[in-house]
């Protein structure tokens, strides 16, 4: 064996520190003596988890802006939000590279309006099959709050039924035993005081009994009528404050958010004076798919495609959510909300931010969502004429559906039999940047549409020259396809010239499908983000300014139609592709939507 | 079923054997697996006696080389490979040597294996291809290998026994891979002698290396960075006096074991926070003693102990790793130990424990490591620097082809 060397020369490289302070950035102005607003304090339970980030330092990262234009909460929302610039936190050498998914720090779960439906049906089975895989921690309890009088046994019994019943991949009975023992149900009325005393009660004794440092992960599957008085209740209880160095305290609100603009923009300030921004998750389950999010693999991990990505070689974009499916038992909630409150304004809207965003300098949360809120501040926003110009809304009348009659939108059981709510919308939008300038995105969703299909289309412009002119058939632009649902997929279109000694010229495909590349099932979407938000990662959610910006878009049109008799409805038969209106929308232009 | 397709209905995610058929020849192997994919009726018969389903092409992300050795090693693989069919579809030549005195022969199985992914969807499909080979074409795996890979595809190469990596017709075999398989912890002995050889491939070839022992060790891993993700402990990561792996051992032994699990956790550390080796792995010479190493981080000193542990557990198992790092005035220790479905982490600083956590898993069987390998990066930069930090430790570098003991030493 050889002898060490009595001295290496190897250089030696120490682990990189955090820098002790944050880079100078612009100092705040003045605020004139004038200003009614009361200066701002941080709250001093509001120091982040590192400790010692938020202090004069942070002061001087809000952005010069005069601050009697601003709220507290603008300025609560500038301070913790997209427009804070903090040091970057000094990384874990020995995560790089970890191939397993990172298990959460121990904590328990709160779970408001557990009994409901959506927690049967999505919530539980993705915690559980989050449980089946080892991604949760060991040391990890849920407590479920409803009104519904059951206890810890009754409501285990009722969640292993959902389970049987919804869940992806069937438990194992040890599995299903050991997650079922980790929760616990909590009885109450989200207005009591005395219920969030207990609940605080018992999240102590859980810490207490099971040695756990006090995270908590609220998360709201309840009525939205119901998120500002749990918020209240939250933060009453003292149950949002973080304690210093220990003890993360996070709530996940499930969509919709607001039903206009300033219906959103009083939730955000509910939430906002208990919570800050970086502790609040805000769901829209479309971010959760595995094809939206290879969306963004799609477009920055490859190439070929980010160069032709822009105005100058895309004629147009659409982008299409249609389900065939009629509103089922959800008459009630349908009549309140309608095709542009329950899709346009969140799931086309962030679709639309993911395919037009530029690349983020980085894959972290506040990055990726700066570049969506670029893009929905540089959507066009409507006015009265626009909208009746570039909107068109519908609502289905009885027809045929996968050869079965069904009945129209205003038969449906707590339905108004003349009701004007929409259950089709489509709009032509203009994302008004030096990208898109001038390429119009044609969005549509409805219901009982001939078949459940989402897809984004991204059609080029054709070739400048038509050099070969005599070809019986025009060659047809490129055009490439992402399907999000169902047969998950890319497709690219091209011209090919037909085998012979002519020079005809077919239009063929390219086809790649998800199930047949990688012959796995994909997480489902509630899998992905709630383990996201366990885990901090708040990239896939949405944030306030975000939810706001969405709502600018949508709210105009809602407002229009207020004023503005409804065009006869219904207006397309069940089965059908929508109503003749949106078909000249698009073809006014000289374009067509495609048929899926 | 000798050189026609089956028209059974597989279920979804159910491996069904398409096509089966016999040779003796190389050229007879190529003949076989063009006329598979020449075949004109590839349907599948439908309830009502019609074929209702044309099956899928051949689809191959890669070309799997397994060097079974023995045919029951062959046997197993090709079980796990049958599994990975819709995963991963590939092209994998299963070859096993015999008789190696005797005159050259050749035997070749062409099999066919397809899964539907689900309902609805066409079959992918893959190839199996078994080779013995006796005689003297055993000992030219390469010349034996080369004609039946698909070309542009990569060709990783699997392993499962202990390789003889210094022998020319490795060398050759070498030459043609992309990615070598192995399972370090399967090797004789300490394993050592093969780690040598083993680290110092990639310097040799254009291979990536891939050590399931390695890979088993995510678990591990997750547990100890996790320690170290409050913001008050990351400091201490500049500051490790001490690593401490204890591994398993037969009662009634003298300790010896297969060491590569336990290095390896050392080598990781070791290479993400960027030590360097002042003294290599030394075999203590006293029974159940284990062997000792010294590290470098700046200019503090790491004390490397591997120590074999009674246990029923099978040899070579990791136990625990255990930390102790100084900041300052105070003291970590962290102690990561193994339980029956994962490991716990306990930690104290200054003496006062901190919350233990538990990180639940289940061993990994081959078929899942080997999925992961090929869904992983092309090049591992984390598990390659482990391996050369390994192979440092072990003093690959500097040329000795076993870990000295005190007493040779």
């Amino acid at each position: 064996m050889a002898k060490a060397p009595a001295k290496t020369k190897a250089p030696v490289h120490a682990p990189k520190r955090a820098p002790a302070k944050a880079p100078p950035t612009a100092p705040l102005k003045t605020p004139p003596k004038a200003s009614p607003k009361p200066p701002l304090q941080p709250h001093p339970s509001h120091h982040p988890a590192g400790g010692g980030q938020m202090g004069e330092a942070d002061e001087t990262m809000v952005p010069a802006v005069a601050a009697d234009a601003l709220s507290i909460r603008d300025m609560r929302l500038a301070r913790d939000g997209h427009r804070k610039r903090r040091a970057a936190p000094a990384r874990n050498p020995l995560r790089e590279g970890l191939r397993l998914e990172r298990v959460p720090d121990p904590h328990t779960m709160v779970i408001f309006g557990a009994t409901g439906d959506l927690s049967h049906r999505k919530v539980f089975p993705a915690l559980a099959q989050l449980w089946r895989t080892n991604l949760l921690p060991a040391d990890w309890m849920l407590v479920a709050v409803g009104r519904r009088p059951y206890d810890d046994d009754s409501f285990r019994e009722e969640i292993g039924r959902s389970l049987d019943q919804w869940s992806r991949v069937p438990l194992e009975p040890e599995a299903e035993r050991q997650f079922l023992e980790r929760i616990v149900y909590h009885r109450g009325d989200f207005a009591d005081d005395a219920a969030f005393d207990g609940l605080t009660k018992r999240l102590i004794e859980i810490d207490h009994a099971h040695g756990m440092p006090g995270n908590y992960l609220f998360y709201l599957a309840t009525q939205p009528s119901a998120f500002g008085t749990i918020v209240g209740q939250l933060g009453r209880s003292g149950l949002d404050h973080e304690r210093h160095g220990a003890g993360w305290r996070r709530i996940v609100i499930e969509k919709p958010f607001g039903r206009d603009l300033d219906s959103a923009k009083r939730l955000n300030r509910e939430v906002g004076k208990v919570f800050r921004e970086s502790q609040v998750y805000r769901i829209d389950h479309y971010l959760g798919k595995e094809t939206v999010r290879n969306l963004l693999v799609f477009r920055f991990s490859n190439g070929i495609f980010e160069p032709l990505w822009n105005r100058r070689y895309v004629d147009h974009v659409q982008i299409t959510v249609a389900e065939s499916i009629g509103v089922e038992e959800r008459g009630a909630f349908y009549e309140e909300t309608g095709a542009t409150r329950d899709v346009l304004q969140n799931h086309l809207l962030q679709l639309v931010s993911l395919v037009a965003m530029e690349p983020p300098a980085t894959f972290d949360a506040d990055a990726l969502r700066d570049e969506k809120v670029k893009v929905l501040r540089a959507i066009d926003p409507f006015t009265r004429s626009s909208v009746e110009q570039n909107v068109v809304r519908g609502q289905y009348g009885p027809g045929w559906v996968a050869a079965q009659p069904v009945k129209g939108y205003r038969e449906e059981d707590d339905v108004d039999p003349l009701s004007e709510t929409e259950t089709y919308i489509a709009a032509r939008l203009q994302v008004d940047d030096w990208r898109w300038s001038g390429v119009p995105f044609y969005l549509r969703t409805g219901k009982r549409l001939p078949k459940r299909a989402s897809e984004i289309a991204i059609q080029f412009s054709g070739v400048p020259h038509r050099l070969f002119a005599d070809t019986v058939t025009d060659p047809q632009p490129n055009l490439l396809a992402i399907r999000i649902q169902p047969d998950e997929g890319i497709l690219l279109r091209f011209g090919s010239k037909v085998p012979g000694l002519g020079m005809e010229i077919r239009t063929v495909n390219m086809d790649f499908t998800y199930g047949s590349a990688f012959s796995v099932d994909a997480p489902d979407a509630y899998e992905t983000l709630i383990l996201d938000s366990m885990l901090g990662d708040a990239s896939l959610f949405t944030r306030a300014d975000e939810v706001e910006a969405a709502w600018s878009i949508a709210s105009p049109i809602l407002d229009a139609w207020i004023d503005e008799p409804a065009p006869t409805l219904p207006n397309y038969a069940a089965g059908t592709w929508g109503p003749e209106a949106a078909d000249a929308l698009i073809e006014r232009d000289g374009r067509r939507w495609r048929r899926i | 079923m000798l050189g026609h397709p089956s028209h059974k209905t597989p279920a979804p995610g159910q491996p069904i054997l398409r096509w089966n058929t016999r040779t003796h020849s190389i050229a007879g192997i190529e003949a076989e697996l063009a006329r598979i994919w020449s075949s004109v009726s590839l349907e599948t018969e439908g309830d009502d006696g019609e074929p209702e389903r044309r099956v899928a092409p051949r689809s191959s992300v890669m070309n799997l080389v397994v060097i079974a050795g023995r045919s029951e090693i062959g046997e197993r693989i090709a079980a796990i490979v049958e599994g990975l069919t819709g995963r991963h579809p590939s092209r994998t030549l299963v070859v096993s040597q015999a008789d190696p005195d005797g005159p050259a022969w050749l035997d070749a199985q062409v099999q066919a294996h397809c899964m539907l992914p689900r309902d609805g969807a066409a079959e992918t499909c893959a190839e199996l291809v078994y080779v013995t080979a006796g005689g003297q074409a055993g000992q030219h795996l390469a010349g034996l290998v080369a004609p039946l890979l698909i070309h542009d595809l990569p060709v990783t190469i699997w392993w499962p026994g202990e390789p003889n990596l210094d022998s020319p017709a490795t060398a050759d075999l070498l030459d043609l891979a992309d990615r070598v398989l192995v399972d370090g912890s399967a090797w004789s002995g300490d394993g050592l002698a093969s780690l040598v050889a083993m680290s110092r491939l990639p310097r040799r070839f254009k291979v990536e290396v891939s050590d399931f022992a390695m890979l088993r060790q995510s678990r591990w891993r997750e547990a100890i960075a996790s320690t170290f993700d409050r913001p008050a402990m990351l400091p201490f990561l500049g500051g490790i006096r001490e690593i401490t792996v204890m591994y398993a051992a037969r009662a009634g032994s003298d300790g010896r074991a297969n060491a590569i699990k336990p290095l390896y956790h050392v080598a990781w550390l070791a290479s993400r926070l960027r030590m360097t080796c002042v003294n290599p792995l030394v075999g203590e010479q006293a029974p159940w003693s284990g062997y000792r190493a010294e590290l470098r981080q700046g200019r503090r000193r790491i004390d490397v102990v591997l120590r074999p542990e009674e246990s029923a557990s099978p040899p070579g198992t990791t136990l625990s790793v255990r930390l102790r790092a100084e900041r300052r005035r105070d003291r970590l220790t962290v102690a990561v130990t193994a339980q029956a479905e994962g490991v716990t982490v306990l930690a104290t600083l200054n003496g006062e424990a901190m919350p233990e956590r538990r990180f639940l898993g289940a061993r990994r069987r081959e078929g899942e490591l080997l999925a992961e390998t090929i869904e992983g990066a092309a090049t591992d930069r984390i598990s390659s620097s482990a391996l050369a930090m390994a192979g440092s430790i072990i003093g690959a570098d500097s040329g000795p082809a076993t870990v000295m003991t005190r007493a040779n030493a």
